[in-house]
């Protein structure tokens, strides 16, 4: 079994300033990096007004969804799931075989500029996480301090029900 | 796979609720989402992709953030699966990057050709992502045991725990939220369990 994949610090901010570059270059409203089973990695941008942790679950499974229906009609080419808004518009992008890049941008922007751009945040953002797996196993995590006779209480019912 | 920022301290993990059609599974969610005690702002919104009917169509979805153990933010996804035969596909893209299961079975004696059928397809579809339950932190809940006609505990250990290794198994009606808490807080300490297993310091 593989050891746990981890973000230290320098990965986190590799990825942020991919990110910031990215946003930056096509004044796309949010960038989010996420994991294809539907974690949130890494955003930047407006995250006010967008429920961040919902949509990364949600473009994972539509785009796992239709990356399989196009294996049903002989496409083995497929990397991108593109939605088209009348406000804001959304563009999923493999990295590679685990994750994910999500962009929203304003309607108004055209997808060109999206796809253009985010060539190489896929490719900067592919290093920095094969980085972070291929990381040496020493400096594992230590979750030792874990009180484990806590664990029947992580989740609790409201009082009085 | 879960994932761990050690940059903001937060460790993330997936658990899917699996089992047969109309056992529960959505059942249990919604009692976590109505019932959890959490901080303000720490529980997501229940995103249910379900048809007209109220079936699960995709999955269900219900993001929680635990109560901090030991300066680890710990962020739960909660997903489960359609338990329709026909959304077999669904069921195999919702289970990637799984790290824990709750296997939520109807304990009523005409469901048990399908919670067998169920736990099988379980097997089967965890093969599909090179993965098997042994190297997964999985228990059993037993629901409905409120109904007339449920089977006994017994009988449903003889054919859903029956293996070399018996897990952990609850007696449930989710629907009254009764062995709701007690499941979730099992798989929590198995996954865990387990990640401090994982991650303990490799030595030469």
């Amino acid at each position: 079994m593989a050891t746990l994949p981890q973000l230290i610090e320098e990965d986190v901010q590799h990825l942020d300033k991919s990110l910031r570059e990215f946003i930056s270059q096509t004044d796309a409203t949010a960038a989010l990096i996420i994991d294809k089973g539907g974690f949130l990695i890494a955003h930047h941008g407006d995250d006010s007004q967008f429920d961040m942790t919902t949509i990364g679950a949600l473009a994972s499974g539509a785009f796992m969804a239709n990356q399989t229906i196009a294996g049903l009609v002989n496409e083995s080419n497929f990397n991108s799931v593109y939605q088209q808004g009348e406000k804001y518009s959304m563009l999923v992008v493999n990295v590679d075989e685990y994750c994910l890049i999500i962009t929203i941008f304003d309607a108004a922007i055209g997808v060109g500029v999206m796809k253009y751009y985010v060539a190489g945040t896929i490719k900067q953002v592919a290093e920095a996480l094969a980085t972070a797996r291929n990381r040496n196993p020493d400096g594992g995590v230590d979750l030792s301090m874990l009180n484990l006779a806590d664990t029947q209480s992580v989740f609790r019912k409201r009082e009085g029900e | 796979m879960a994932i761990i920022n050690q940059a903001t301290k937060e460790l993330q993990v997936k658990v899917v609720y699996y089992g047969p059609a109309m056992g529960g599974k959505t059942t249990n969610l919604v009692q976590v989402h109505d019932h959890v005690q959490t901080a303000a702002g720490n529980k997501g919104k229940l995103v249910s992709l379900a048809t007209s009917s109220d079936r699960t169509l995709f999955f269900d979805f219900l993001p929680i953030e635990a109560m901090t153990i030991k300066g680890f933010k710990t962020k739960f996804q909660l997903y489960t699966v359609p338990g329709q035969v026909i959304y077999n596909t669904t069921r195999q893209l919702v289970l990637r990057g799984v790290d824990g299961i709750v296997f939520v079975a109807d304990s009523q004696y005409e469901k048990m050709p399908e919670n067998v059928e169920s736990f099988q397809n379980l097997m089967d579809n965890l093969a599909t992502l090179k993965l098997n339950l042994t190297e997964i932190p999985y228990i059993l809940q037993y629901n409905k045991r409120d109904l007339p006609n449920s089977a006994p505990l017994e009988y449903m250990e003889f054919l859903l725990n029956n293996r070399e290794l018996q897990v952990p198994s609850f007696s449930a009606s989710a629907h009254k939220c009764e062995g709701v808490f007690e499941s979730l807080n099992m798989i929590t300490r198995l996954l865990l369990q387990k990640f401090i297993n994982q991650s303990a310091p490799q030595h030469a």
